[in-house]
């Protein structure tokens, strides 16, 4: 997309200055002025649509106001909901590498894609380790390919464990699967809860969020460490698949119809009172506060999910970072820019007014944001624990892969089958 | 008519027209008591007509918070002058098919079915390139072009396979009359095709209406954006506002079903019996 | 002048098609004879190896049965339930505006919510179709509809033929009304019964009608995409993947031009050749009517 370039006007000292004066003048009535061209550098930012009490395009507003520099035509593409044509746009764009966009957000996911085609911008030397030491490592390490910082952390989500407080009453939330197994069946059979445990199995990227959450909790991965091949048929992947097939089949804590649900038709039921345990994204806690929408308001509590005997606790990292185009004409401008934007500062502003959470742990003990949001303030060690999804270029053809045979596993029972057919297909892909 | 109709016979027009209504209108009842409900009520043990309690906090979200009217506005203008267009020039295409000698006529209209069977994801790529080096993103006129495109091979195949029925004394009298193609086209053919007009017409506005993904690749602004991409856009990133999308729908489909009753009712009716002079 | 006037009227269609439909079906065909990835940045001349490779993709055959069994089903299903529609809103009755406008409504309703509402009523747990099965006593217990391998193609189906039967019914409908009334009139007055009017004198003009329906609704339903992409992404365990929501997956997410395009032109074979058996008998329909 043409982000509009209009020439800048080669404009005397004294047209400046009334400039800015005009401008700042403007800026403390408070009406919004569209920044002359003269004097600026004109960048373009796209970005995935997000709103909350206000947008991203007011933010981004805010930017070109606050200072005198760069003027940022914020581009809008369709909603995270919508995230393949975000990619596809996106991706269609920076092929081209005219240069437009000079800044964009990209799913976490996609970092290892855009870096790998060299389409991301290295911001190693603008963002040195002393910098980087202020954001989450977690998200650091995913922003990293290849030992190059290609991303900028902007937010970050993670999957998490919901529980009904009124049923545990005052034992903790498990730490084990088998606890939560234990804790489920037994509200099942007491008729306290319909559902024990609510997941996403259906075929599409959330079922390998919530694989991968059970493969590490039990200490496997499915790309191996040199990412040139899938450990998706090892012992600890196929017992961590079994467990999920066998909640369905075997302890019986979720109904059969989780293989074809995803983030909202496995939360409505647990919103609903029907459910003990939901493994879900952030999102969940807003909606289960609502009396309109929730009939278990005040009930409910928020913990990280469980683990294998002798692993740790896995949350699957989500949430859009930012990058720059390698293309782009404008570097000073588009760092600025993004320094700007990941500033302590405007990650605080996006947690107030749109509900999303900051990738540096500072802004967490924010008073503020701890009397406006306090659920998103004690999500803080869930998400320093955060888990990357496999960092690969391919991955939009390996999750097909995993999708593919991790619902197939689910639905046949044939987990060791099944998972062993899935790797050799990745190992396929990655060795093309 | 001239016999009555027997008991049995009424009996069962009328029993199969409940069925379709029922059929028919069952889902949209269920989603027109949703949009007045509040979303815990989805998980409700027992699913409710009545919405107890009632809100109106959907209706509210859809016009208020997401200016739906202005996504509504859009789609009308879009589907509206995709209809105008994609039924002239079918017509004119279908007409020049049907009435005026040209030997390789099955051959085009073969053409112009192949054409139409390339999957529709694979234009969204090439189409949304062309449109953005001609400068046509987010604009009216890339969509219109496209769904006309799109429409027309339906458009023209109905039109002329119900030209085709329209008997050829109707050209010789028209020539005798000394009336050319274009008036034979205008005067007569025309207005003896209304069904099928107004069918194409309806057929050719719902696609408009509905389509999605060319509307979301080529559109980024509220000013040119139509009703499915409004509606995609009521999702943040997980959390689907059901009953906001049912609200919208209900808003989106009942003009709909207004402007087919206005339209049948001046239209179908009257014309069927005795529409061609023996 | 008068030789030009033909293919004049048919020029506004010709460059509209060209202009929109054409280009991208060359580019197409183009990009499916290389190996185009935006990603790895390949781009290639591979000859006909994506064929090759398309020949032995269990994928791909997996998606084309799945599709050619969905047209199929829904395909006679629509076209019979929009007959029987159609012949019943012919038929003169009170309220006959209002069952005409309400039969229009499955397909009147935007796409992206009618996927989504199946979604709803359909669900294993919470959907009205099972609450109302239930208490009909026609099922014993809750069916998990699109969450499994056996229901998931199923309830595409249903849905899919909820939504497009009027299309059909309205096309057939105007296409009855060619059907000359005094042929009607004769035939009952000679005491033809209805059936008997209906297979001997309306079917037949109604012939031509119904197969160009026909073609145009198997053409669409080959390329079903929304209802199932929104519904069950293709899965349980790819039970429900069609060719489009493959094209898809390999076009939009994985930005493979090459293999995708192959997979377009594979789904434009298929179609062309289902297109040339139904052209066929529209053709001699139209060369010698009944």
């Amino acid at each position: 997309m043409d982000g509009t370039m209009t020439t800048p006007r080669l404009a005397d000292r004294r047209q400046v200055l009334m400039g800015a004066g005009l401008a700042a003048g403007a800026a403390l009535l408070g009406a919004p002025r569209r920044a002359r061209a003269a004097d600026r550098t004109e960048i373009s930012f796209a970005s995935a649509k997000f709103f909350g009490k206000e947008t991203i395009a007011q933010v981004v507003d805010a930017y070109n106001q606050a200072q005198g520099k760069v003027h940022v035509t914020y581009v809008e593409l369709p909603p995270p909901s919508a995230s393949t044509e975000v990619h596809q746009a996106l991706v269609q764009q920076l092929a081209r590498r005219s240069g437009t966009p000079d800044v964009f957000t990209q799913d976490v996911v996609w970092i290892a894609e855009f870096a790998g085609a060299g389409w991301a911008l290295d911001l190693d030397q603008y963002f040195p380790a002393a910098m980087r030491g202020d954001y989450f490592p977690g998200l650091i390490a995913a922003c990293t390919y290849q030992n190059k910082l290609t991303a900028l952390p902007w937010f970050v989500d993670s999957g998490m464990l919901y529980y009904r407080t009124d049923l545990l009453g005052s034992a903790k939330p498990p730490e084990t699967w088998a606890d939560l197994v234990t804790a489920a069946s037994g509200f099942q059979k007491d008729g306290k809860a319909k559902f024990g445990y609510l997941w996403q199995g259906k075929q599409a990227e959330v079922l390998v969020c919530d694989a991968v959450e059970v493969i590490a909790s039990n200490g496997g991965a499915i790309l191996g460490a040199d990412g040139k091949s899938g450990t998706l048929d090892s012992d600890k992947a196929v017992e961590a698949i079994q467990f999920l097939y066998d909640t369905i089949n075997k302890t019986k804590i979720s109904p059969p119809d989780v293989l074809s649900w995803d983030e909202e038709p496995s939360r409505a039921p647990f919103t609903g009172g029907e459910a003990a345990f939901l493994r879900n994204w952030s999102y969940v806690y807003g909606i289960a506060q609502d009396p309109k929408g929730s009939s278990v308001v005040g009930k409910v509590g928020v913990a990280p999910l469980p683990h294998f005997p002798g692993g740790k606790s896995a949350a699957c990292l989500g949430g859009y970072q930012y990058g720059v185009n390698a293309a782009t004409k404008n570097r000073e401008a588009a760092i600025d820019f993004l320094t700007w934007m990941s500033s302590p500062e405007t990650q605080l502003h996006f947690a107030r007014q749109l509900g999303i959470a900051p990738t540096r742990p500072a802004v967490f003990g924010d008073a503020t944001l701890a009397k406006e949001q306090p659920f998103m303030v004690s999500l803080k060690d869930v998400f320093t624990g955060a888990t990357p999804r496999p960092v690969t270029p391919k991955y939009a053809q390996v999750t097909l892969a995993i999708q593919s045979g991790v619902s197939k596993a689910l639905v046949s029972g044939k987990v060791k089958e099944e998972l062993a057919d899935a790797n050799s297909r990745i190992g396929t892909i990655l060795g093309k | 008519m001239s016999a009555r109709p027997t008991v049995l016979r009424r009996t069962m027009v009328g029993a199969g027209a409940w069925a379709i209504l029922l059929w028919s209108a069952a889902p949209f009842v269920w989603q027109f008591s949703t949009s007045f409900q509040e979303d815990k009520a989805l998980t409700a043990d027992t699913p409710r007509l009545w919405p107890s309690p009632g809100t109106l906090d959907h209706y509210y979200n859809v016009f208020a918070t997401k200016h739906f009217q202005l996504y509504v506005l859009n789609s009308i203008i879009v589907a509206g002058l995709t209809t105008l267009i994609c039924l002239t020039i079918g017509a004119l295409a279908a007409f020049s098919l049907s009435r005026l000698r040209i030997r390789q006529r099955f051959g085009i209209l073969v053409a112009i079915l192949a054409v139409s069977m390339f999957p529709q994801i694979a234009l969204v790529g090439p189409l949304y390139l062309v449109a953005s080096n001609l400068g046509l993103l987010d604009t009216y006129a890339s969509l219109v072009i496209t769904y006309v495109a799109l429409g027309l091979p339906l458009v023209t195949w109905v039109l002329f396979g119900y030209f085709e029925t329209l008997p050829r004394e109707l050209d010789e009298a028209a020539r005798m009359d000394g009336i050319g193609p274009i008036g034979l086209l205008l005067r007569i053919v025309l207005p003896l095709s209304a069904p099928a007009l107004v069918t194409t017409g309806l057929l050719a506005f719902i696609a408009a209406w509905n389509e999605f993904m060319f509307a979301l690749a080529f559109t980024s602004n509220i000013a040119h954006q139509t009703i499915p991409v409004g509606i995609a856009n009521f999702t943040n990133l997980y959390y689907v506002p059901w009953g906001d999308i049912a609200a919208a729908s209900v808003v989106v489909t009942v003009p709909l079903i207004v402007l087919v009753l206005v339209f049948q009712r001046h239209i179908i009716e009257g014309l069927t019996q005795g529409a061609v002079k023996e | 002048m008068s030789q030009a006037i033909p293919w004049l009227l048919l020029l506004p269609a010709a460059v509209s098609l060209g202009a929109v439909s054409l280009f991208p079906i060359l580019n197409g065909l183009w990009l499916s004879l290389h190996n185009t990835s935006l990603v790895t940045q390949e781009n290639d001349f591979v000859g006909l190896a994506n064929y090759g490779t398309l020949l032995g993709d269990s994928q791909f055959w997996n998606a084309w049965r799945h599709t050619i069994f969905f047209t199929l089903v829904s395909g006679v299903l629509e076209t019979l339930i929009g007959l029987g529609m159609a012949l019943l809103l012919y038929e003169r009755f009170t309220g006959r505006s209002a069952v005409r406008a309400a039969m229009l409504v499955p397909w009147a309703m935007p796409t992206v919510v009618t996927s989504k509402m199946f979604g709803w009523l359909f669900d294993g747990q919470h959907g009205v179709v099972n609450w109302v099965l239930l208490h009909l006593h026609l099922i014993q217990a809750n069916v998990n509809w699109y969450g499994s391998v056996d229901h998931a193609l199923e309830t595409i189906i249903i849905a899919d033929v909820w939504k497009t039967s009027p299309f059909m019914a309205l096309l057939l409908l105007a296409g009855l009304q060619t059907v000359p009334a005094s042929l009607l009139e004769a035939a009952r007055m000679d005491g033809a019964k209805s059936w008997q009017t209906f297979l001997y004198i309306r079917l037949p003009l109604l012939w031509t009608t119904l197969l160009i329906a026909g073609l145009f609704r198997a053409l669409d339903a080959f390329r079903v995409f929304d209802l199932v992409y929104v519904l069950t992404g293709g899965g349980p365990a790819d039970s429900t993947e069609t060719l489009s929501t493959l094209s898809y997956k390999t076009l939009f997410s994985t930005l493979q031009f090459g293999y995708g395009s192959t997979l377009s032109t594979a789904m434009f074979l298929t179609e062309a050749a289902i297109a040339a058996g139904f052209a066929m008998f529209i053709w001699r329909q139209l060369r010698h009517p009944a």
